[in-house]
């Protein structure tokens, strides 16, 4: 059979030449996205989901830190602004005020401030704040959850293999983008899902 | 022989060291599952169970798979609302009839004619005995959140959780007062509802009774909005209201007793006419936790009817022998 202008059949060395070409296309392209995702775009680090937290304690025990990064983070828009807040007094509390012996944080990390009555606020002295979570779980079984831990992205050493994520028991840490690095439970319709 | 006995020396420090230094790192960490900061809510919700004075007899399980409102009209009759209908039981727990509604139905009331009145999300809707729609009002207001009905003779009363206020209604359905607006100069202090459970009903007497969630109070007002009183007090002890808003609902025995819910704390408790705490009526352990909207009913009987919409039932207690 004779070959004719035109024909679209390939011979050997136009194959080999076209698959090189090719595969340096390919490979320049893979490159140029592994270099992309280096120079920050797709850059993870860790942080932890309030939403999966069980508030264990690990998080103050279980950092390379000798100081946790994980502390706890008000989200002002969900909270009650509650007198009696469960995440600030010990149960059994019997008069609502500062006093040493009521306060629930074993640090004394929230401050308690009259708004109006019968409102008060309640901000994270944020360097005294272990990152235990006994406030968020108190916030989230009486009050409507706006105390959440957090890992601070300013104190994190950004270990390759974080040592709380990989004790954490309810699986709440993940990598997260570095643009985006907190994850916090906002306000929903339906309220929260437990809560005083 | 001297640099010898040096060396082994050393050597038995140096180990000593090892080993110490291998405990430190491998074994010295607390147990797992041992959290020294831990919350024990378990200790929390453990209620005195020699303060429970009723036992529970009966469960009446709803085909509704939603449900959110409970009622006993004059003669027993049980009347469960939730997401699409309501059902009908008798005073022996026996379905008796059901009908469709178009939504949700947060909250019902059922009045001495049989009427049904239901809160329909931002709108009351009012039913016969057969089910059928008789009258349909236009929203409360933007944003309103019908959480509880009170019907006497001359008025409707609504809780709208949303608008933190209660409406006073005539039968026609015009507006005749809005009750628990704040206002120093009237010593109201205005109402305070951070989650939308907000309950009302009229006592024997007539007066209107309103929780004020956020300040864990129960308000007496006169049909003028005038406050005639309150009782109630913020603690996580038996004796008061927990959380950051309680109680939940609540319903009149026909001394006039209050029985009022809790979220957060589950439980069921009695009060006097003047609010001194009496006994439970059922522990933080019969519920599941993070059970909410434990919704209360009491029959001619004083039986008191408990809706459960974490179990999906209506749970009947009766005092203890």
């Amino acid at each position: 059979m004779e070959e004719t202008a035109g024909d679209p059949k390939l011979n050997r060395r136009e194959f080999i030449v076209r698959s090189i070409r090719v595969t340096a296309f390919l490979g320049l392209g893979g490159l140029a996205v592994l270099v992309a995702e280096k120079s920050g775009s797709g850059e993870t680090v860790w942080q932890l989901d309030p939403s999966k937290c069980i508030q264990c304690g690990r998080c103050a025990t279980n950092c390379v830190l000798a100081h946790s990064a994980v502390r706890c983070t008000h989200v002002y828009a969900m909270c009650g602004y509650c007198d009696l807040c469960g995440g600030y007094f010990k149960p059994g509390t019997k008069t609502l005020n500062t006093a040493a012996e009521n306060q629930l944080c074993p640090t004394n990390a929230i401050k308690r401030k009259f708004v109006e009555d019968p409102f008060f606020e309640y901000t994270i002295d944020e360097p005294l704040c272990i990152g235990c979570g006994k406030c968020v779980k108190g916030c989230g079984a009486f009050g409507n959850g706006s105390l959440q831990l957090q890992v601070r992205q300013n104190i994190c050493v950004h270990c390759n293999q974080c040592s709380i994520a990989r004790s954490c028991p309810a699986e709440a840490f993940s990598r997260v983008p570095a643009k985006k690095p907190y994850l916090l439970k906002q306000i929903t319709l339906e309220g929260p899902k437990s809560g005083g | 022989m001297k640099q010898k006995r040096y060396l082994v020396t050393a050597l038995v420090f140096l180990s000593a060291g090892i080993l110490f230094m291998l405990w430190d790192m491998f074994f010295s960490h607390p147990e797992p599952g041992v959290n020294p900061y831990a919350y024990d809510m378990k200790a929390i919700r453990s209620a005195d169970t020699l303060l429970a004075k009723y036992r529970e007899v009966q469960q009446i399980k709803p085909v509704l798979t939603s449900i959110h409102g409970l009622a006993v009209d004059r003669s027993d009759r049980i009347y469960i609302a939730g997401d699409g209908g309501v059902e009908l039981y008798n005073r022996e727990g026996k379905r008796e009839s059901a009908f469709r509604i178009g939504g949700s139905a947060r909250c019902i009331h059922v009045d001495k004619d049989g009427l049904i009145y239901l809160g329909m999300e931002d709108h009351l809707e009012i039913y016969n005995h057969q089910g059928i729609r008789v009258n349909q009002w236009k929203s409360c207001a933007p944003e309103a959140i019908i959480t509880s009905i009170a019907v006497t003779t001359d008025d409707i009363y609504i809780a709208d959780a949303g608008n933190k206020i209660v409406y006073r209604y005539d039968h026609s359905g015009k507006l005749i007062r809005k009750i628990g607006e704040k206002d120093p100069r009237d010593s109201v202090p205005g109402f305070v509802v951070p989650s939308p459970w907000f309950d009302l009903a009229t006592d024997p007497g007539g007066a209107l009774w309103v929780v004020n969630p956020g300040r864990h109070l129960l308000e007496k007002f006169s049909r003028e909005g005038a406050i005639l009183g309150s009782w109630g007090k913020a603690t996580m002890a038996v004796d008061g209201f927990c959380g950051c808003c309680n109680p939940s609902h609540f319903a009149l025995l026909s001394d006039g007793s209050f029985v009022t819910s809790e979220k957060a704390i589950e439980r069921v408790k009695i009060y006097s006419p003047k609010g001194e705490f009496r006994f439970l009526v059922a522990t933080p352990e019969s519920f599941t936790e993070g059970t909410r909207g434990l919704d209360l009913a009491v029959d001619s009987r004083d039986r008191i009817l408990v809706l459960d919409p974490e179990r999906n039932q209506v749970r009947i207690f009766v005092p203890k022998q």
